[in-house]
């Protein structure tokens, strides 16, 4: 039997990234990862199968990282982990370890609808194959439902209708698209964008039943409506895959994940999980998190890889960072909307910025970008932020999460040295983050003022 | 003493889960349908409801536990279902607690461990309740 100082399970987003860790940390180990599939998706690839790419096999992690960083890949399925003699078992062979990490990813999530089992009802599976049959049936139907209007949601139902389908519609049961993450301004721009692209939208609907004989013709909603649908797409979340660790006698939380530490370790202290696999927290106040990114299981991994040997690292949470675009239009948000954050309890005060992205903003390629930032009324600590513009929002949002990760107050933020340029960024005076926490710092003043 | 009700349509499971559950310092009651079930806890609203999915379609134990939610108002009476639905069907998708299509707090495959079962048991009943969150 072959013996691993670190074995990892799972060759996707926090198995990879973890197996990379390790050798970044500790490079004399020898490390072996476990995967199952012979090729592995890019998760957030996904959507862009149906319409932008020509299929799966233009979404996926090369594979030329593993002999480049001297990590041995496995393809196989592990059927079971022996912890008392520390050996993983796979359909072929046997491997024993040193150190375990488990990135053993997720299940899609489906709701309890009558019909979920119909043909033609398809939950977004990270599976090569499946994702291509998807693709196949698509060039033969003609109304498409996707439940669920999260950014999976939207995403694959802009790329189904880009790809030729006439008729699309996205089944929201919130009063919004997207509003788990985006204030209600920021959820109608999107909502309004997918409509100018011929996207039916149905939100603060419920679908009680997914009806036809064998094969779906037809979704039923809560208010009796019904949607002709040929084919019916779920995108309502994901539910983490512990059942390796389950098996193996690891504590599992509520959300059904793999109990973990911020340090990544599980109940056994030569096993660690990142990733969808494992439970999260939150990074307001620690509760438990059900939001699962690939951008969590890469910060997870990079914990987890870097403490197999000694703890050096803890995560501070989930902040819950990410972006969507649909056309022209991109949204990115990090940390609380407003909405959540006085959910959560917090006293806030937020202000909004509008400006254009070049300047002078007559120059080529110029976009208008909103950006919104929540702040806690007493401390003046930014909880969280929102932008909307062009692709730039991209890295606007990413600057906001430095802000929120590292706890910055309004008046920090105001005096944030940033580098501009005319033929990239805004305007040194008209600075989206920093003028928006100058816009709270009046509010919070004039609030003091008449307290 | 907290009070537990198990519903569930397989006697030997109830016996069994019910005797485990007295063991443990619980006040135990049980139905073997939904209706019972849904009657019971009109009646006398327990500590915490333990459902099996599977009696006798899947799809009534699900409804329950939206009519504990959206009839009968308990939006914070804690409840575990126990099922073996993703045995069965083969899908290659879960079911999971959502607070709208399955308000529930804990979502356990069978067969379950009675220690694991025990420990959510507590988790959901203790002073700190844990509330898995949906988002942050």
């Amino acid at each position: 039997m072959k013996t691993y100082d670190v074995i990892v399970v799972g060759g996707s987003a926090a198995g990879l990234t973890a197996a990379q860790t390790v050798r970044r940390h500790y490079p004399p180990k020898n490390i072996l990862v476990i995967r199952k599939e012979d090729r592995v998706l890019i998760p957030c690839g996904i959507p862009y199968i149906f319409g932008s790419l020509e299929g799966p096999h233009e979404d996926l992690i090369p594979d030329m990282v593993y002999e480049k960083m001297n990590i041995g890949l496995h393809i196989s399925q592990v059927e079971s982990i022996d912890r008392k003699n520390k050996v993983v078992k796979t359909e072929s062979e046997e491997f024993a370890y040193d150190k375990l990490i488990l990135g053993t990813g997720s299940y899609p999530a489906m709701p309890p609808i009558p019909g979920h089992d119909k043909k033609g009802v398809y939950a977004v599976l990270k599976d090569v194959q499946y994702l291509a049959d998807i693709q196949e049936k698509l060039k033969t139907v003609k109304n498409v439902v996707v439940i669920g209007g999260g950014f999976i949601g939207i995403e694959i139902s802009d790329e189904i209708k880009k790809s030729g389908v006439e008729n699309v519609s996205v089944v929201e049961i919130e009063k919004h698209c997207l509003s788990q993450s985006y204030d209600e301004e920021f959820c109608i721009e999107m909502e309004e964008k997918l409509q100018s692209r011929g996207i039916n939208i149905f939100t603060g609907s419920k679908v009680v039943s997914i009806d036809g004989e064998k094969q779906v013709e037809s979704v039923t909603l809560a208010d009796g409506k019904t949607i002709d649908a040929d084919m019916v797409i779920l995108g309502i979340g994901a539910v983490a895959n512990a059942d390796l660790a389950k098996n193996a006698g690891l504590r599992i939380g509520l959300t059904g994940g793999i109990v973990v530490d911020r340090a990544m370790r599980t109940s056994d202290p030569d096993i660690f999980a990142c990733g969808d696999c494992a439970e999260k927290v939150s990074f307001f106040g620690g509760k438990s998190s059900a939001l699962r990114l690939a951008s969590i299981a890469t910060l997870e991994a990079r914990v987890a890889g870097a403490n197999v040997f000694g703890i050096t690292r803890e995560t501070p949470g989930t902040i819950g960072v990410w972006g969507t675009a649909v056309g022209s239009l991109a949204l990115g948000t990090a940390g609380l909307t407003e909405k959540m954050a006085k959910d959560h309890g917090y006293n806030v005060i937020s202000a909004v910025n509008e400006s254009v992205n070049r300047h002078p903003g007559k120059l080529a390629g110029a976009a208008k970008i909103k950006i919104k930032l929540v702040f806690e009324v007493n401390s003046g600590v930014l909880l969280g932020g929102q932008v909307r513009g062009d692709a730039s929002a991209g890295e606007t949002m990413n600057a906001i999460s430095a802000c929120v990760q590292n706890r910055m107050t309004a008046e920090q933020i105001a005096m944030f040295q940033s580098g501009t340029h005319p033929l990239i960024t805004a305007s040194p005076i008209a600075y989206g983050i920093v003028n928006a926490a100058e816009a709270a710092i009046g509010k919070m003043m004039k609030a003091k003022e008449q307290v | 003493m907290k009070q537990i009700l198990i519903i569930d349509d397989d006697v030997d499971f109830l016996e069994i889960t019910s005797l485990f559950l007295k063991n443990k310092d619980f006040h135990i009651e049980t139905a073997a349908s939904p209706e019972q079930g849904f009657r019971k806890i009109q009646e006398n609203t327990p500590d915490l409801v333990v459902l099996d999915v599977m009696m006798p379609s899947e799809f009534e134990g699900f409804e329950l536990a939206r009519d504990i939610r959206e009839k009968l108002k308990l939006m914070d009476l804690p409840i575990i279902i126990l099922s073996c639905i993703h045995d069965q069907k083969q899908v290659p998708y879960r079911f999971a607690p959502d607070k709208d299509y399955l308000p529930v707090d804990v979502f356990l495959d069978k067969p379950v461990n009675p220690d694991v079962l025990l420990e959510k048991v507590n988790s959901l009943l203790g002073e700190y309740r844990e509330k898995p969150s949906q988002n942050l």
